[in-house]
């Protein structure tokens, strides 16, 4: 008899975790796990419910590295939901070569919904012409440094590669660490490696390799780059043991004082929210390299976020309302507010919500940029990906 | 007897409906995966698109992969450093506090077993934190001593990272044999060590000529265990270095981990994990074989 009861609450926990009844739209996203994070979705979805009380939401939510190994498992198995989160680069075109994404081309040609977002965002969406996701917000690599610690010192922020070096010598002899940098999960390293390389040869190369351009090549640009950082790393201006470093532990050296630079992400500036008193966060762009071939104006930025619609979705209609909905200026605004992150709608990354620093970067940096090159690591296909950082583990060297 | 035999018995067809949830489990979460996993590890498989069937493929590039072989290298060396620093040393702790100080035993126990109640995640973080070479306890007591020489990068540098790595599994490990060998050294018959040391007997040869023969059957559990546990470790190598800096602390778990989820290598990821039980079963097996020959342990 227990047993039967058992079947039957079996039965019932297996029914409710199918897929949404008809007339549902099922909804995956990753903002989950961090407040502000969850703090955006609340509010996109309760709005989205005041405004389209008809359409119902089967939401499913997962923190960033969990919600990836299930996305990839529901896409692998056939079940995929309607409306979901993805990161774009690899990871989406994996689904798009698999045939599962459904083209969004006809409904951003309506209502200027395609011309509300930045073209070279919508580009790191698309593949062989068409847009298959739309980009929610984008990521920019600059130096940050602590305006506070560098008046005290008398340093100041360099604007040629040479002048970089120079300002690192006299760091280091002063007992400080010029660039703090935690390479244990071998991104960090990577940016290094990239604008170098953006400003050596150009930008563009990322592109060619994932749009499988036979004649692409990193060239010999690549090994100077490399060069390069192998050079930064033996002349001691990075932390020691910095490739068993986490990103979390540099950051304690640069907020700390103990390292003076950072080459990282925008990130960096919620990062810096928990810096003690006097530190006042700065960001200069990556210098210029003498004689190098690439638009020196160029801005390592990716998209780091997109929604996409599954090809098997069966109210096409609703999941493209739920899109344009997310990526509405109003809800796109709010999402700078909360999370500080520049977003790849036009407009949307205001002065009031994304704060004096992120609106520098974005009104400025970014509009002068020759070209956006999206990271390496996100656009290049997951196991490409894997070799590509383990050769920024093996170039630093030894530290 | 007969009758016990029969299907029939209803004794037995209760023993069988009792053993029915635990063997449904077992079908499901072991046996299951392990026959997908060998049936995937014929394929590549990205985990979006279909899979490509590859025959024997992915095991010929299992044998060409020096990244494998010296991550199972590794794995030897720390089922080698468990033996030692796990199950000899505490062995030889058991007994100090068994037949040395039972006084204290109680309250060494405890500290010993502290690390084995403590998640192994958090006790990778807090070595991170021991580890790191600037704010770090492991530089700062060398600085203290002294042997700033001796300052490094100890995650960081890929001559010392798999070694620190070892280092903190045997101070997480230890506990649990020393619990163990404590219940196993404390059933050896007072009389024995009494007859010993009429005959002149002292701790070195107590320990080595009755200790030892007289707890074969632990000593051979705990030694499987530890060598299981070495041939999968994962937690503590994942969380202190991730295998890295290039590769210089890989174990299989963690190789396989990446293949798997950062590249989404799924069917080489499979081949990998296929092996891997195989190997493990083997020198699980070879292990047995060899302390039963050697006369550890008296009966089996």
């Amino acid at each position: 008899m227990g047993l039967k009861r058992l079947l039957i609450a079996g039965a019932a926990v297996v029914l409710t975790a199918l897929p949404a009844a008809a007339g549902e739209l099922s909804f995956w996203h990753a903002y989950a796990g961090q407040q502000d994070k969850v703090d955006f979705i609340n509010f996109a979805l309760d709005e989205f419910a005041k405004v389209h009380p008809d359409i119902k939401l089967d939401v499913v939510a997962a923190e960033q590295s969990a919600y990836k190994t299930k996305l990839n498992t529901a896409m692998a198995s056939g079940n995929p939901p309607d409306v979901f989160y993805t990161l774009p680069g690899g990871f989406l075109n994996a689904f798009v070569n698999g045939g599962q994404m459904y083209a969004l081309d006809a409904d951003l040609a309506k209502d200027g919904w395609g011309d509300s977002f930045l073209e070279s965002a919508l580009a790191q969406t698309s593949k062989d012409g068409h847009a298959y996701a739309v980009p929610v917000d984008v990521d920019s690599v600059v130096f940050w440094y602590d305006k506070a610690l560098f008046a005290e010192k008398g340093w100041t922020v360099p604007s040629s590669y040479d002048e970089l070096l120079a300002l690192a010598e006299t760091i280091k002899g002063e007992g400080v660490v010029p660039f703090a940098l935690g390479n244990k999960d071998a991104w960090p390293a990577t940016f290094w490696f990239q604008y170098l390389e953006m400003r050596l040869k150009g930008s563009g190369v990322v592109s060619s390799f994932v749009n499988k351009d036979a004649k692409a090549t990193l060239g010999d640009e690549a090994t100077k780059a490399l060069e390069h950082v192998a050079a930064l790393s033996s002349k001691g201006y990075f932390p020691i043991g910095f490739n068993g470093m986490g990103d979390q532990e540099a950051n304690m050296l640069f907020l700390n004082g103990q390292a003076a630079m950072m080459l990282n992400g925008t990130w960096q500036i919620g990062a810096s929210a928990d810096a003690p008193e006097g530190f006042k966060l700065g960001y200069f762009a990556f210098p210029t390299v003498k004689d190098g071939a690439g638009d020196q104006s160029d801005v390592l930025a990716g998209v780091a976020a997109t929604f996409g619609i599954s090809q098997k979705a069966e109210n096409k209609a609703d999941a493209v309302t739920l899109l344009k909905f997310l990526t509405s200026r109003q809800v796109m605004t709010k999402y700078v507010e909360l999370r500080k992150t520049m977003v790849t709608v036009k407009d949307a990354t205001t002065e009031a919500a994304a704060g004096p620093v992120l609106f520098d970067i974005s009104s400025k940096l970014m509009a002068d940029a020759g070209h956006l090159d999206p990271f390496y690591d996100t656009a290049m296909p997951p196991a490409a990906t894997n070799i590509y950082q383990h050769l920024l583990h093996i170039a630093p060297g030894r530290a | 007897m007969s009758t016990s035999k029969g299907f029939g018995n209803s004794h037995n067809r209760a023993a069988l409906l009792f053993l029915s949830p635990a063997f449904l489990l077992i079908a499901a979460f072991v046996a299951y995966p392990v026959v997908y996993a060998g049936w995937l590890s014929l394929f590549s498989w990205d985990g979006a698109s279909a899979p490509i069937f590859q025959g024997a493929g992915n095991f010929v590039r299992l044998a060409g992969d020096p990244i494998f072989w010296r991550a199972l290298g590794r794995n030897l060396l720390v089922a080698l450093s468990a033996m030692v620093f796990q199950v000899f040393l505490a062995l030889c702790i058991a007994y100090c506090l068994v037949r040395i100080v039972p006084a204290f035993s109680r309250i060494f126990l405890f500290f010993y077993l502290v690390p084995v109640m403590v998640s192994e995640i958090c006790i990778g973080l807090l070595w991170r934190f021991m580890y790191n070479p600037y704010f770090g306890l492991v530089n700062a007591a060398f600085g203290a001593l002294g042997l700033d020489g001796l300052k490094r990068g100890w995650l960081g540098e890929s001559g010392t990272a798999f070694s620190a790595v070892v280092v903190v599994m045997s101070f997480t490990y230890l506990g649990l044999y020393v619990l163990l060998f404590v219940a196993a050294v404390r059933s050896v018959p007072e009389s024995v060590y009494e007859a010993a040391e009429i005959d002149g007997a002292g701790h070195f040869t107590k320990f080595f000529s009755i200790t030892i023969p007289m707890v074969g059957d632990a000593v051979r559990a705990n030694s499987l265990l530890a060598i299981i546990g070495s041939l999968k470790t994962f937690s503590l190598v994942f969380v202190l270095t991730n295998g890295g800096p290039n590769h210089a602390s890989e174990v299989v778990s963690t190789y396989l981990y990446k293949m798997g989820f950062g590249s989404f290598e799924m069917g080489y990821a499979a081949t990998i994990g296929f092996t891997q039980m195989l190997l493990t079963a083997i020198g699980a097996w070879l292990v047995f074989r060899y302390l039963k020959r050697a006369g550890v342990g008296g009966r089996t």
